[in-house]
């Protein structure tokens, strides 16, 4: 076991790393640099010997091998270097936004999971073929929604039309429930569809039938089995939708005006702040190494069966 | 084990969906009334939403109409520029003199100003700042201003007179410290490096509001300065802002701006699209549609570019565009079809309809006289290459991909091929210097001074042009040199005709800058090239 | 963002078993078909379907209700929305099978070498779909369509890029399945040849799970198109593109109701339609 945590935590480590040189490589290739579309804003009247003086003094004309061995160096003393687009310290942007967005993306997949489990568990259990049909049509129906425009429909229906949920102002919770939702949803689908499955599955073992028979309820049988079958999925989708609430907190953060690594990760990209993205790639690769380690470890706690095979891992 | 887990999970699930539920349900508000004009009331709070996070907050930078709406209440100017009549009236300068060829002013100031740090605001602080906005400072980053010429250097004679030195006349540099980035600002704040100036925290200003809370890129709440007394002479109103608190939250999509005004959520909105007037209105709203003042927003075609470079070519574009029909189709009457170079409303106007009308004829037979032929699909060629030009979508203008395709589309008639390019900003910066990657720009820039067509086309200004014709920056410094304004304004209209005849600006419309207020909003007012001022707004709204 | 509904590789056990157990009719199966028929329809005879332009609008029938001259009515500019959803369609479509071919042909080989090679091999390539994984997808689509520059079938790819991990994660546990299976050990005990067995056995049994996820990816790379068009990265204008087309329809949801939702409505059959069909494959396969 300690092994298998030595070598996990070095897969992990080196994931790390590579995640950092890829994104210190992809982002050398980038057309122009955040320098020149600060500093040749017309307002500022800048000639391009003055921008060139500004770029060596912000050292971005060094060799680049200098400079990603001088950037990896920084990285692992904790220091990320300024934000060219706002001159702040980039880990002073992350602490800003990353609070708002981990809220956002925490709540957003509990509720995603509230969601799943609904609409598995009460699909699974309902008599009636048509509810159950139209309750398992639903993911698919979530997957087909651009995120944008689910936000935007929601605003527009609970908070302007109904006035129920005010996205201005209100406090906190208020402005949570309408990203959260615009968030989840999407993420729900996928899940639903794996739960929905395992029940299925569950249903159709031998072992139900036997339960059954000694007289216990279908209700009691589903609740029984629908923790175990819904931790596993739920865990290793945690584990893989990070990217994906990322991506949605870009989306849902820009539709509802909340800060955030989201909106942070848009407008780096937007004027190229190359400090701000090689942070976020670092960011949020830590994160789903972390994530990804702790789903991992899990498992065999979890699953006894997925004891024996520690180590495979799709 | 699994089971009570399980449970508890889903009961707190459900607990949640009710807990949702009712607090949607109690939250609902009921919509405002209109309150009745009449005497000003102090208090309350002000809600507005703005289209995109400020920026860097150096004030040179401040023209980037996000930073203006923040910074125009954080600090004050020497003088203020009454955007009626445009005439320039003191303010925190009580009055000056210029001698008669424009290269020494001698501004003094107003007694017991502070900034809101408690230092005062003297002759030193004033030198300090203009040293700074004319010269710039290589050590610290801080890049010249644009609104500056010829600045040589300042002369502290006393505690509150100050004196600039210009090298050459600089008539500009009077309405040039109306301007929103020559806002003032404390000795201290003047002295950090570019990236410590560029952040809010650090502009310390003497201005009517202060800021009591910043959530980067989302929020930015101002609270009045109860001691604040040196509002322009010339206003009826004086002493401290109306309201209490002024919260300013970035809120980029345009329908959540709109939506959030119509259903009360907030009290005042900038950038309302051309599409959603009518609705505000609809609403019982109501629309500022500010003018701007300056080079209208337009097509700027660079000689540089091959195929640009014949004068027939660009002439031919510039009649085969239908600007009225690009306002009709996209905007309202808020965006006036433009009829010169320039706003009706700038300094030095001339009207050059005449000039400027939709002729499709005229622009086929030009492109004709030139040699280009129509090919079997309609684009004209010569010596095997294309009628074919690119221009990227510019987004700080209005509808700007929807202004460029309907005008690729009135080419297409006259046989010119425009390509719609829409990029990053990195992709747009590298190929900005390039006539032949960009051959031509859609642009404007507002600024209530002559000196704003020399911002756009002088070549070491922004040089939209990329300009090679000598001519036109000779012409351009004549201007900003001349210091008779009568001859000043004959120098303006020869450029603008200039420019008009060498084809180099198509004109599309007077762009302004579009708001929209609550009706209990009172005394909404703006700087000349309509940035908002929210020293004079109060709110009738009793709950407010 | 593109790994949406990829949720078969995310079973650690069995991966190949998804499919929404929904019991539609085969009726439900047929309009599907007759759903990407109709679209590949529009994508390929455009003419059939609207006469309109839609590229050149009439500016004076600007923003016009549906009606029986404009069955979708008209945008800002007075173009015909119907011809624009039947002429996007082509670009939509290929979006998605380039978006889907990237992810497939890229992630399948990776998928089918590490996980026939074995060793070390493996282990490399499973760290480098880790780092796939790990970055961002979103930033990684956008910083390649600022190299590739704007347009859709660049962003086609970038959102391909995307789902490369999705594929190899997948194609590679299918691979390690099959493998074990007794007819392979059989077909390498009787001494065949590594690539031949890899070829004749391996590949053709893992796909069929492979297929059902590019079905799947296809609506979600449409879908992925459109939020890059929300982001400002779409389309070349004028271009109509189904994404491109909600995304800025989305401005005049409150004045305009149809320029956003009936696009968007072809896109929800159209992505709903594939997802149905991924399902009878993987079921197929079962």
């Amino acid at each position: 076991m300690t092994r298998y945590l030595a070598l996990r935590v070095g897969q992990a480590v080196l994931v790390l790393w590579a995640a950092f040189t890829a994104g210190f490589v992809l982002l050398q290739l980038l057309p122009g640099d955040s320098i020149l579309i600060k500093f040749q804003n017309p307002e500022l009247g800048l000639s391009p010997d003055q921008i060139a003086e500004i770029r060596r003094l912000y050292g971005s004309d060094a060799p680049a091998i200098v400079r990603y061995v001088h950037t990896l160096l920084g990285f692992l003393h904790g220091d990320f270097g300024y934000s060219i687009d706002t001159g702040t310290p980039v880990l002073d942007r992350l602490a800003e936004g990353l609070p708002a967005t981990a809220k956002l993306a925490t709540l957003g997949f509990l509720v995603a999971v509230l969601i799943a489990v609904t609409i598995a568990f009460v699909s699974s259990y309902s008599r009636f073929a048509w509810i159950r049909g139209a309750l398992l049509a639903l993911p698919s129906l979530f997957v087909s929604v651009p995120t944008f425009w689910l936000g935007i429909v929601l605003i527009q229906v609970f908070s302007f039309q109904l006035k129920l949920v005010p996205v201005i102002g209100g406090t906190g919770f208020e402005q949570l429930i309408l990203p959260v939702l615009t968030l989840a949803v999407p993420i729900s689908a996928p899940l639903a569809q794996v739960l929905a499955r395992s029940l299925d599955q569950v249903q159709a073992q031998p072992f139900v039938a036997v339960v059954a028979a000694k007289g216990a309820s279908q209700r009691w049988i589903l609740w029984r089995h629908v923790a175990r079958n819904a931790l596993l999925p739920t865990l290793t989708i945690a584990g893989v939708t990070f990217g994906e609430l990322i991506a949605g907190s870009v989306v849902t953060e820009t539709v509802f005006g909340r800060n955030g690594i989201g909106r942070l990760t848009e407008q780096a990209v937007a004027v190229q702040d190359t400090p701000v993205m090689l942070a976020i790639v670092v960011l949020s690769a830590t994160v789903f190494v972390l994530v990804n380690l702790v789903v991992d470890l899990l498992y065999p706690v979890l699953d006894p069966r997925l004891a024996a095979k520690v180590g495979v891992t799709a | 084990m699994p089971r009570t887990r399980l449970r508890s999970t889903l009961r707190a699930g459900v607990a949640a969906l009710a807990t949702i539920g009712l607090l949607a349900a109690c939250s609902a508000n009921a919509a405002s009334d209109a309150g009745d004009a009449g005497q000003p009331v102090y208090g309350g709070t002000l809600t507005y939403l703005e289209h995109q996070p400020p920026s860097c907050l150096y004030l040179p930078a401040a023209g980037f109409y996000p930073n203006g709406g923040v910074l125009n209440q954080l600090t004050d100017k020497l003088t203020w520029q009454d955007p009626k009549t445009l005439k320039i009236e003191p303010w925190i300068a009580k009055s000056w003199e210029i001698n008669a060829d424009a290269t020494e002013y001698t501004f003094h100031l107003r007694d017991g100003v502070t900034f809101s740090d408690g230092s005062p605001l003297d002759a030193e602080t004033v030198a300090a700042n203009f040293d700074v906005y004319g010269l710039g400072n290589k050590e610290l980053k801080l890049p010249v201003a644009e609104f500056v010429n010829n600045y040589a250097r300042s002369e502290v004679i006393d505690k509150s007179t100050v004196k600039f030195h210009f090298n050459k006349p600089s008539p500009g540099f009077l309405q040039g410290t109306s301007v929103i980035g020559a806002g003032l600002v404390s000795k201290k704040t003047i002295s950090l490096p570019y990236e410590e100036q560029c952040q809010l925290k650090n502009v310390v200003g003497s201005g009517p509001f202060t800021v009591a809370n910043q959530v980067v890129d989302k929020e930015i709440d101002l609270v009045a300065r109860k001691d604040y007394s040196w509002a322009p002479p010339s206003f009826a109103h004086q002493g401290r802002a109306y309201l209490d608190k002024i919260k300013i939250i970035v809120t980029p999509e345009d329908n959540v701006r709109v939506g959030a005004l119509t259903s009360g959520q907030a009290d005042y909105v900038r950038y309302v699209q051309a599409y959603d007037e009518a609705t505000v209105k609809a609403a019982g709203y109501r629309i500022y549609a500010e003018p701007t003042r300056g080079v209208n927003n337009g097509l700027y075609l660079r000689p540089a570019n091959s195929i640009l470079q014949d004068v027939n070519v660009r002439k031919a574009l510039q009649a085969g565009t239908d600007a009225k029909e690009v306002v009709e189709t996209l905007f309202t009457d808020s965006y006036p079809v433009a009829t010169s170079v320039l706003s009706k409303l700038a300094a030095g106007y001339v009207d050059l309809s005449a000039q400027l009308g939709y002729d499709p004829a005229k622009a086929n037979s030009l492109l004709d006289q030139a040699g280009w032929v129509r090919g079997a699909d309609g684009i004209r060629e010569k010596g095997g290459r294309k009628l074919q030009l690119s221009v990227f979508v510019s987004g700080p203008q209005p509808l700007s991909k929807q202004t460029l395709e309907l005008v690729a589309q009135q080419w297409t008639k006259i046989g010119v091929k425009l390509d719609v390019r829409q990029a990053d900003s990195g992709t747009q910066a590298a190929a900005l210097k390039d006539a032949e990657k960009t051959p031509l720009v859609h642009s404007m820039v507002g600024r209530a001074d002559q000196d704003v067509i020399k911002s756009q086309f002088h070549t070491r200004n922004r040089d939209v042009l990329l300009s090679n014709d000598a001519q036109l920056d000779r012409l351009l410094e004549e201007q900003s040199a001349l210091v008779d304004a009568n001859a000043r304004n004959a120098k303006v209209a020869e450029i603008q005709r200039y420019v008009v005849d060498q084809g180099y600006a198509i004109p599309l419309f007077e762009e302004p800058q579009v708001y929209g207020a609550a009706p209990y909003v009172h005394g909404v007012s703006f700087e000349a090239v309509a940035r908002p001022s929210f020293y004079d707004v109060w709110l009738s709204k009793k709950d407010k | 963002m593109t790994a949406q509904s990829g949720i078969d590789v995310l079973q650690p056990t069995s991966p190949a078993r998804t499919g929404l157990s929904l019991r539609l009719p085969p009726a439900g199966l047929m309009l599907a078909w007759l759903a990407i028929a109709v679209a590949v329809l529009w994508a390929t005879v455009p003419g059939l379907f609207t006469g309109h332009d839609p590229i050149n609008g009439v500016p004076a029938e600007k923003l016009q209700a549906p009606s029986a001259a404009h069955l979708f009515g008209t945008d800002a500019l007075g173009r015909d929305l119907l011809a624009r959803v039947v002429h996007g369609s082509a670009r939509s479509l290929s979006g998605g099978f380039v978006a889907v071919a990237v992810g497939l042909v890229v992630g399948t080989l990776l998928g089918l070498l590490a996980g026939s090679v074995g060793g070390l091999l493996d282990e490399l390539v499973m760290r480098v779909v880790d780092v796939l994984l790990a970055v961002p997808g979103l930033l990684l689509a956008l910083t390649a369509i600022i190299l590739l520059g704007a347009g859709t079938t660049n962003v086609a790819i970038a959102v391909g890029i995307g789902s490369v991990a999705a594929f190899a994660r997948l194609t590679r546990s299918e691979v390690v399945r099959v493998r074990r299976t007794d007819y392979v050990e059989a077909a390498f005990g009787s001494g065949g040849r590594f690539f031949t067995v890899l070829r004749r056995h391996v590949l053709p049994n893992s796909l069929g799970p492979v297929v059902a996820l590019a079905a799947v990816q296809f609506g979600s790379a449409i879908l992925a198109i459109s939020t890059f068009s929300f982001l400002g990265y779409g389309a070349k204008p004028p271009d109509p593109e189904w994404g491109l087309l909600i995304a800025e329809g989305r401005n005049y949801l409150a004045t305009s109701w149809w320029l956003t939702t009936l696009p968007g409505l072809v896109v929800v059959l159209v992505v709903v339609a594939a997802g149905r069909i991924s399902r009878s494959i993987s079921r197929e396969d079962r």
